[in-house]
């Protein structure tokens, strides 16, 4: 049994993931490889140096055009190390803090990252810490990897809230290194052990907001029997986060879609029956 | 909607600018100059009938509800028989000062230098004041650890007693005087309230001969119908309790003036409007169009008047709040819920008259049913900062651990901004004092430069200079208290408060049921960021010695910015839900609360705490030099009173919520502050209003007693500071009360804007 995982951020009152008043526990360490991913930080799973350059009061002595201070003595958190191996008590304690609005508002927590499956011990023994305290679980994840424990999970997870990105195999096997039929498979096994799925769909133009892609979702989301559908526009709030990790960002010149698309996107959900919220609730 | 009478009286209400009258000071003056040696009660109620005989009556063609108390709305209604002197050193300045602006004419400039202020020098309640003041306390407030407020202005902050007047009417009250005057003629208060009762009666009948000769030269027949039937009323409720609710409205306000005409103070406030006014609603409430606009009026008459303050006055109490609280939703005597659809129908009133009055409020509890908070939560979203929300979990425990009666606490009610008071029971002083926490922390080190063995013998140093100044605190409000006592008393207002025509003494002097003084603590987040760095860098880590501190402190971080910066971000901030620094702010504010809790005020009361700034977190910045929380000098303290320094609360709204709940809150009787900041999209969907809802549940559950909201993005309220034309009608949550945002200074124009914003 995995005794800690390493953790980015535990984000408190978050609004859109899960339903209610959510704390959003983002797990470190993802296989994919998104070319929009909005938390670069979260790919690799160990703790890793993070600079943002506008909080630099430029304190220290450069060494090769770098600041030579420990993150632990940088004056503004300019220099930090993201990510932090914590024991499930650790981050259950923050969890716990916001029992009074997980429960006057449907909410609870959500599993996030990166791929929190893939330290999914850690996340299954959280996941019993909330159950056991009777606070609602949300997972959000990609299940395009093989989870041994999926029985356990259905039994734990409230919402899996499960990513619906590109649907054609082979392009997102190269592009995201993502199987597709190990998602699908996952997701269905889930709904026939009564587990309660909906379906994040980002808007990435030119990968998953094509009328192609949106098409062949429909049609696997209608053999899944889904009900319920996400659509999250692709917005480029991360890209700061490149920089800060010294990681090249590709999707620069992606332009985000207009609101006008959106909403064409979400009538054709919709006339399909699709119950749909923008952004998420 | 409004309609096209209501739009246009608030157009009206903002179409000239605001000017200086003189005319209630004057018709003072010329009662107070035939009345020499005769008993402060009787000359205060000479003065007062003098006013209502005299005071120019005014009646638009759009009036359905008549009563002004000057000529022109939002007049500034001066009184120098508080002090004559701010008035003299301001009259050059009061059309360009920072805050507050009113225009004056050079004829009435004249006047007053000439005629008035000559009068009252060395004659007003100032002059008492001064007179008896010790010179410690006068020490005190120079150095901004405590001020004294209501030392040049009336004292307010009370709820007369409505239902008693919608119930009986004006007569019947009369007749109960008279016969408490003949069973004790020498009573002087009695005598005092006779006349001003009497006065009361005869002023309400002047409009309706004022309408009646509007009635006369009334060419338009709806107009002459509308007439008729307000000169019929006026002319019933002038003597008898009111049937209609209309009539109670009519009744209700008129009352309203005559208070201000009395007391020309802040916060004579309005108390459980939808409690006493929804039989009479209930009556008519079929009658929709006419009711939303009969109310639609009432909402723009409580914008009618502002008060107006000296320039420093005017920093703490900054936009002109008048404290027309309104007060829906709660438990009643019994406990049981007492909303109902009128409370609703009272917030959605606001919805077309965006304007900072009536200072909407409501009370909140477990058992408070959805729609009421669904409501609230919709009015928020608006932006104005209305309605602010009180907690019934706290607040009644608060004031029962007060020693007042259990049936008397579950039916409090709000003065002013947030101070908590018991409707037509209470003369609780509310606002009588403020005290700076964080100055304590100043002082304690600049007396001690050698520094202090452990970090708990500084503490507790710092707690021994809060005791002693509180004493100081206790004297001065004391002083002022009996002030208005010998100047000031209130005879009008007293025929309304409970006890004191049992006791036959005006609310000065003790006649109130419940007499406390309530004083606010404020600067205690920054005092606890403080405390947490010095305790940890100082004591724990021996990152620097106590003597560097000091000597950086004492030259306000110059050279120092590293240093300053690794305060603020490395060391847990109160408002974060830490528990190692949100603890050291709840043990000091139990201190002071448990401190001033022992003094008793010249009525027989006791002084209860309160944490609450109004504005006052800028002027009393101004006061005290750089803290170790990373502040610099004169830099602002802490908004509000519970909320966490500006821009220091990192881990959202709901992590803030938990820091306030780790303070005693039920011991701040008083009142207490928290503000709060959402941006409009958080709200923007029905289920983000749920969320809110969901938000205000926990408040409830968590049992803090206050909560307020702005919610106007950061880019309005620049655009509104760069293009104040283009703004003119934006209403912003100030601290406890609204205030039109292009009427702020610019020091609480940036305060707002820096509040940090919940954006998720």
């Amino acid at each position: 049994m995995m005794k800690e995982a390493c953790i980015f951020n535990i984000q408190r009152y978050s609004l859109h993931d899960g339903g209610g008043i959510r704390s959003i526990v983002f797990f470190k360490g993802c296989p994919f490889t998104c070319p929009w991913c909005c938390n670069p930080e979260s790919l690799s799973m160990k703790p890793q140096l993070f600079y943002k350059e506008s909080l630099c009061m430029n304190c220290s002595k450069k060494v090769n055009g770098l600041c030579n201070n420990d993150p632990l003595d940088c004056p503004t958190g300019a220099k930090e190390i993201i990510g932090k191996w914590q024991s499930v008590e650790e981050v259950y304690d923050v969890i716990k803090r916001d029992q009074a609005f997980y429960e006057t508002s449907g909410g609870g927590i959500t599993l996030s990252g990166g791929e929190c499956l893939l330290q999914i011990d850690f996340a299954i023994d959280l996941l019993k810490r909330c159950k056991e305290n009777h606070i609602h679980t949300a997972i959000e994840s990609t299940l395009a990897l093989k989870v041994d424990r999926l029985a356990e999970l259905v039994q734990l997870v409230d919402v899996f809230l499960v990513d619906f990105k590109i649907m054609d195999h082979q392009k997102s096997k190269e592009i995201l290194n993502l199987d597709v039929s190990v998602m699908l498979n996952n997701v269905k096994w889930i709904l026939e052990h009564g587990g309660h799925v909906i379906a994040r769909i980002p808007l990435i133009p030119q990968y998953s907001a094509t009328s192609e892609n949106i098409e062949e979702m429909i049609t696997q989301l209608k053999q899944l029997q889904l009900k319920e559908v996400h659509l999250l526009p692709f917005h480029q709030l991360g890209e700061s986060k490149y920089k800060s990790i010294q990681k090249q960002y590709t999707c620069h010149d992606l332009k985000p879609l207009r609101e006008k698309e959106v909403e064409m996107i979400e009538q054709r959900f919709k006339k399909e029956g699709f119950k749909c919220v923008i952004n998420g609730n | 909607m409004l309609s096209k009478r209501t739009q246009r009286i608030k157009d009206s209400l903002f179409a000239k600018e605001r000017v200086v009258s003189l005319e209630r000071a004057i018709l003072y003056t010329e009662s107070f100059k035939t009345s020499e040696g005769e008993d402060i009660l009787i000359r205060r109620a000479k003065a007062l009938k003098h006013i209502l005989e005299n005071h120019k009556i005014v009646i638009d063609d759009d009036d359905l509800l008549v009563g002004n108390r000057s000529e022109f709305a939002r007049s500034g209604v001066i009184s120098p028989e508080m002090s004559p002197y701010w008035i003299l050193d301001e009259l050059d300045m009061f059309a360009t000062r920072d805050q507050d602006k009113f225009q004056i004419s050079e004829k009435d400039k004249q006047y007053y230098r000439e005629k008035l202020y000559p009068y009252w020098a060395g004659k007003s309640l100032k002059d008492y004041y001064n007179e008896h003041v010790s010179e410690n306390v006068k020490d005190a407030v120079k150095t901004k650890v405590i001020a004294i407020n209501q030392t040049d202005k009336g004292q307010g902050h009370i709820i007369p007693d409505y239902p008693l007047l919608l119930t009986n009417g004006l007569q019947a009250l009369l007749d109960d005087v008279n016969k408490k005057h003949k069973q004790e003629p020498s009573n002087v208060f009695y005598q005092a309230s006779k006349i001003t009762l009497e006065a009361a009666i005869q002023y309400i009948s002047r409009y309706a001969s004022e309408v009646h000769k509007k009635i006369e030269h009334c060419t338009n027949e709806t107009r002459k119908q509308e007439l008729l039937v307000l000169e019929q009323i006026l002319n019933k409720i002038a003597y008898h309790k009111p049937d209609s609710f209309y009539e109670a409205v009519q009744l209700f306000w008129l009352s309203c003036v005559i208070f201000q005409h009395e007391s020309n103070a802040s916060s004579i406030s309005v108390g459980r409007f939808d409690q006493y006014m929804y039989p009479f609603y209930q009556k008519e409430k079929a009658n929709t169009a006419f009711i939303k606009e009969l109310l639609d009026c009432l909402y723009l008459k409580f914008n009618s008047i502002v008060a107006i303050r000296s320039s420093e006055s005017a920093k703490f109490f900054a936009g002109f709040p008048i404290g027309y609280t309104l007060m829906v939703g709660g438990v009643d005597k019994d406990g049981r819920d007492a909303s109902n659809e009128f409370s609703e129908y009272l917030l959605q009133l606001h919805k077309d008259i965006q304007l900072p009055q009536p200072n909407l409020s409501v009370r909140v509890n477990e058992t408070t049913p959805y729609s009421l908070l669904k409501e609230a939560a919709k009015t928020i979203r608006l932006g104005n900062g209305l309605p602010q929300i009180f907690n019934d979990e706290a607040n009644i425990l608060a004031y029962v651990n007060r020693g007042v009666d259990l049936h008397d606490a579950r039916d409090y009610a709000v003065v002013g901004c947030v101070e908590l008071s018991i409707p037509a029971k209470t003369y609780g002083l509310h606002d009588i004092a403020m005290f700076n926490l964080l100055k304590c922390m100043e002082i304690t080190m600049y007396e001690n430069p050698d520094g202090f063995p452990t970090y708990e013998s500084f503490n507790q140093a710092i707690k021994d200079n809060i005791a002693h100044y509180i004493q100081y605190m206790v004297e001065g409000s004391n002083t002022c208290d009996i002030a208005h006592k010998m100047c000031a008393p209130t005879p009008f207002l007293s025929t309304f408060i409970d006890g004191c025509l049992t006791k036959g003494a005006d609310v000065t002097n003790g006649g109130a049921k419940y007499n406390f003084s309530g004083v606010q603590g404020i600067g205690c987040p920054n005092l606890s960021d403080s405390l947490y760095v010095v305790k940890k860098a100082v004591y724990e880590e021996h990152k620097i010695s106590y003597q560097e501190l000091l000597t950086i402190l004492k030259n306000n971080w110059q050279g120092n910015e590293v240093l300053r910066q690794y305060f603020i971000n490395k060391y847990h901030k109160y408002g974060n839900d830490y528990d190692e620094v949100d603890l050291l702010g709840a043990d000091l504010l139990s201190f002071y609360g448990d401190e001033v809790a022992k003094y008793k005020n010249a009525r027989g009361g006791i002084f209860h705490p309160g944490s609450y700034t109004v504005s006052a977190h800028i002027p009393l910045g101004e006061g005290v030099g750089a803290s170790a929380d990373g502040r610099k000098a004169k830099e602002q303290l802490a908004d509000g009173g519970l909320s966490p320094m500006v821009g220091r609360d990192k881990n959202g709204p709901s992590a803030s919520l938990k820091s306030v709940s780790k303070l005693d809150n039920i011991l701040n009787s008083n009142g207490s502050l928290l503000n709060v900041k959402f941006s409009p999209s958080t709200l923007a969907s029905d289920t983000g209003l749920d969320k809110l809802v969901a938000y205000l549940r926990s408040f409830s559950r968590l049992k803090l007693q206050h909560i307020q909201f702005n919610v106007v993005d950061k880019a309005t309220l620049l655009d509104a500071q760069a293009h104040p034309e283009k703004h003119k009608d934006l209403v912003v949550r100030v601290a406890g009360y609204s205030a039109m945002f292009v009427e702020l200074s610019k020091a609480i124009q940036d305060d707002i804007i820096n509040r940090s914003e919940h954006t998720l």
